[in-house]
């Protein structure tokens, strides 16, 4: 039985619910963003499962504009996380509370 | 017979990494875990019949993407997590049920919905090809193309003056290099004139321009 197109719909869905828990869970900022990454990444999957499916190569133009804007995303944001690590000198999230109520 | 084996293998192996990656406390190694997943999306790609996004994949993505991810944890130089607050320990067990209730939906529906009648043709199929992909890139999709060219401008320029760093010129006074204009007022706080501006392009200029000393225990980055 050759693998399915809802296999693939699953797959993506699991690894975007990894990474959602990820998010939630994780208090180092870093390994936060590296689960944001995750995330891309399963829709990365998504996208590229039904341009396979149905033969439109737009799906897989939209995953390299995707690359590209996870590219300039890391970069900015890793640059953020510098200054505020200069500043802080602690990689909690927790940490990060000023404008709290 | 042997796609169904490929697929669950790096399936499996994406699945794995993943859930390794979310509960290391160490980050390095949950990077390294990343840098599976990546690995085995890729081979997924290549199973769809897409061998451009799946070089672009271990080219982008874990080759330039998570070497900076790992440059900048080195360079903080960031310990274990500390024992976590009393306050967050119900958080947890939590995530882990709503994501086990969202995969259960997931898994309900699609195994409740017929099955589409499109099948995979990877063999023969030209759509992942570079060719066609550069054909669209430059005539359908130029636009976002441009957009995105614009897009990796406004990073660069965004990380650079995100690096860059301050130096204090004197109790009262800092200068960021290249981009701050400095009242005269600021350093002389006595002085009657009418806020003369300086203007300069380095902190060792604007120190010659307005006569300041720099004890040397004094100076410290920021």
């Amino acid at each position: 039985m050759e693998p399915q197109l809802s296999w693939y719909l699953a797959l993506s869905a699991i690894l975007f619910t990894i990474g959602t828990v990820g998010v939630i869970i994780k208090r180092n900022v870093i390994a936060m963003f590296m689960c944001i990454e995750l995330m891309l990444n399963a829709v990365n999957l998504t996208f590229i499962a039904f341009s396979s499916f149905f033969q439109d190569v737009t799906g897989q133009l939209f995953v390299f504009i995707v690359m590209t804007v996870a590219a300039a995303e890391a970069a900015v944001g890793l640059g953020i996380i510098i200054t505020i690590f200069r500043n802080r000198e602690s990689l909690d999230v927790d940490d990060a509370s000023i404008l709290k109520l | 017979m042997i796609t169904t084996l490929l697929f669950i293998l790096f399936a499996g192996m994406a699945i794995g990494c993943a859930i390794a990656m979310v509960s290391q406390s160490n980050p390095l190694y949950s990077a390294i875990s990343l840098i599976g997943v990546f690995i085995a999306l890729a081979s997924l790609y290549v199973m769809l019949a897409a061998p451009f996004i799946a070089a672009v994949q271990v080219i982008v993505y874990a080759g330039a993407i998570m070497v900076l991810v790992i440059f900048v944890i080195m360079l903080l130089n960031v310990e274990h997590v500390e024992p976590r607050r009393k306050r967050l320990k119900w958080l947890v067990p939590v995530a882990v049920a709503m994501a086990a209730v969202l995969i259960a939906e997931t898994a309900f529906i699609l195994y409740s919905v017929q099955t589409s009648q499109a099948n995979l043709r990877a063999s023969g199929s030209e759509v992942g090809l570079t060719y066609s992909i550069g054909v669209n890139l430059f005539t359908t999709y130029l636009l976002p193309f441009e957009i995105t060219s614009i897009l990796l401008l406004m990073a660069i320029v965004g990380a650079m003056s995100l690096a860059r760093r301050a130096t204090i010129l004197s109790p009262v006074a800092r200068v960021v290099p290249g981009s701050q204009v400095l009242a005269m007022d600021l350093v002389n706080p006595g002085s009657t004139s009418d806020l003369p501006a300086v203007e300069a392009d380095t902190t060792a200029e604007v120190r010659r321009l307005m006569g300041v000393d720099m004890p040397s225990d004094v100076q410290k980055d920021d």
